[in-house]
């Protein structure tokens, strides 16, 4: 009643809803890297868009299937396959018992998430199931996938002879409004971005800028032209947030990602706007991006106009879940 | 959304932050995600389209907050600010491995940096960094010690240490750049507690100095 890993990947976790409510005491939102994806799979298999997924990196976990599923896969492609077949992201898949899904090489994007109808059960922590990695909390026993782990499911309402692709999924025209080529990431200047000296400025929002290898659910770090404020600069501690861009010491920057601090000292001179964490999260070490700012207006319209499309697409999903298995 | 009083570290300011905070706490507008508070600014995170749902007619989310939230300032500031604070006493075994360096840089004892170190009441003025990490302070300018130039890679739970102005305890073992005086037998942090944090802003917080056996006793980490 369960998937077991049979080989273990690089920082595969369960991740569930976002944790709000507790950044007062230091514990951060967390949750997917890419919120897109995650809530994307789930809508594929007629979940809530919260229900817990595995997230996963490349090298990804070999799993073996214990019982049926309907699942799906949604955001990096790590060239899937089930018994050597491959299989498509933005789809759901019918999965037959003792099947195993492989990733066998990184095509595109970094951050893949793994659905299952009903989702994956998991241990709630702060009244989320997402893995809390420093406080070894949520999600599966607080810390990432090993081999041999047991993940249990919901009990199917549907019995299969054999692994079948459905007939719905994202179009490439949907994901390119998310994730087009060549995205100049937008976002918003931030609480010390009058700081900057004011060449900074420009360079900051004319050049371009790559993702440093040295980079973790905590925080993008980034190469590229560094940036320096006008006069040095003694900050005090204060709240930031997934989508700060911060200004290092050595004039290098950060971007902070879901397993943020709560709290920072260095100056936060530009916040990447939520409706585009998703393509910034899929980044992989060496991928290049620009930034360019926009107003706080034109992020809120984005934001807002994103998370519309997904409850019309979640609302078309469930129909065609509830036609295909009426019969 | 910021609302900041200035980069600065005081009590008083730092009362404002907080009873704004706690007013947000017990009366939050519709679209109100949580509000962070820091030494001197607050932070408000809302969900704009819950925002604008709940306020029918509002074209931008952004400027409906900060009416709202300046509006609640203005209305706090008229008021003393008034909250229960709780003391909180922590014992401390006080043998970390900057206590030479810090006594050196001061020109003073071992002995003296302790004393000064436990001979006052602080203030925690925010968490951050790590779940359940208070910043407190002031330290007594005799001790004020700068971050070390080359943070360590593991720093024990249980730490205390300080940084400039500011003394504060680590929750959990976490890279580090404060300098370490002492350790606490106390969990200042546990997951499956409820809070799982002992302190929470505007705390006080005294340090009583323990020995080593009493340390080994009340140790609630068991490190091994």
């Amino acid at each position: 009643m369960s998937i077991i890993i049979h080989k273990q990947g690089l920082l595969a976790t369960v991740q569930g809803k976002q944790r709000y409510g507790y950044r007062d005491a230091g514990i951060g939102p967390g949750g997917a890297m890419d919120l897109f994806a995650m809530h994307a799979a789930n809508y594929l298999v007629g979940n809530e868009e919260d229900a817990a997924v595995l997230e996963m990196n490349f090298p990804a976990p070999e799993i073996v299937f214990r019982k049926d599923a309907l699942i799906s896969l949604a955001g990096a492609d790590m060239d899937a396959c089930v018994d050597e077949i491959p299989l498509p992201v933005w789809k759901p898949v019918l999965i037959k018992k003792d099947s195993v899904l492989k990733f066998r090489k990184p095509v595109h994007g970094s951050k893949l998430y793994l659905a299952v109808r009903e989702g994956w059960i998991a241990e709630k922590w702060l009244g989320s199931s997402s893995t809390h990695l420093k406080a070894a909390a949520g999600g599966y026993a607080g810390r990432s996938l090993e081999k041999g782990d047991v993940i249990e499911f919901g009990e199917p309402s549907f019995f299969l002879t054999e692994n079948k692709i459905l007939p719905w999924g994202f179009t490439s025209q949907e994901l390119q409004e998310v994730y087009p080529v060549n995205k100049a990431m937008r976002c918003i200047c931030g609480a010390e971005w009058s700081l900057l000296a004011s060449s900074s400025k420009t360079i900051f929002s004319e050049q371009s800028f790559a993702l440093n290898n040295q980079n973790d659910r905590m925080g993008y770090r980034l190469n590229g032209p560094r940036l320096f404020t006008e006069k040095p600069v003694e900050m005090i501690s204060s709240a930031v947030d997934a989508g700060t861009v911060q200004l290092l010491p050595d004039g290098n920057l950060i971007v902070l990602m879901a397993d943020h601090q709560t709290t920072g000292g260095y100056p936060r001179i530009a916040s990447v706007i939520k409706a585009d964490i998703p393509p910034l999260a899929q980044l992989n070490a060496g991928d290049e991006f620009r930034f360019t700012i926009i107003d706080a207006a034109e992020a809120e319209d984005a934001l807002i106009s994103r998370q519309q499309k997904l409850q019309e697409i979640k609302a078309a999903f469930r129909q065609q879940y509830q036609k295909y298995f009426q019969h | 959304m910021l609302v900041s009083y200035g980069n600065t570290i005081q009590e008083a300011i730092n009362d404002r932050v907080i009873s704004l905070h706690q007013s947000f706490r017990t009366e939050p507008f519709i679209g109100l995600v949580e509000t962070v508070p820091s030494y001197s600014s607050l932070t408000v995170f809302y969900d704009p389209l819950l925002v604008r749902n709940g306020h029918p007619g509002v074209r931008s989310a952004a400027d409906l907050v900060k009416a709202i939230v300046r509006q609640r300032a203005d209305t706090m500031n008229e008021t003393p600010a008034l909250f229960k604070k709780k003391t909180v006493i922590i014992p401390v075994y006080y043998h970390g491995e900057d206590l030479d360096f810090v006594a050196s840089q001061n020109n003073l004892s071992k002995e003296e940096v302790i004393t000064l170190h436990h001979s006052r009441t602080y203030r925690v003025f925010m968490i951050g960094f790590l779940p359940g990490f208070p910043y407190m302070g002031p330290v007594d300018e005799g001790i004020a010690t700068a971050r070390r130039s080359s943070p360590r890679t593991k720093v024990k739970a249980g730490s205390i240490g300080i940084a400039g102005f500011q003394t504060g305890i680590y929750p959990l073992d976490s890279p580090g750049g404060w300098q370490l005086i002492g350790e606490t037998p106390l969990k200042i942090f546990d997951k499956m507690k409820e809070p799982v944090c002992l302190l929470a802003a505007s705390d006080e917080v005294r340090f009583v100095p323990i020995t080593r056996e009493e340390f080994e006793r009340q140790d609630e980490y068991h490190h091994s």
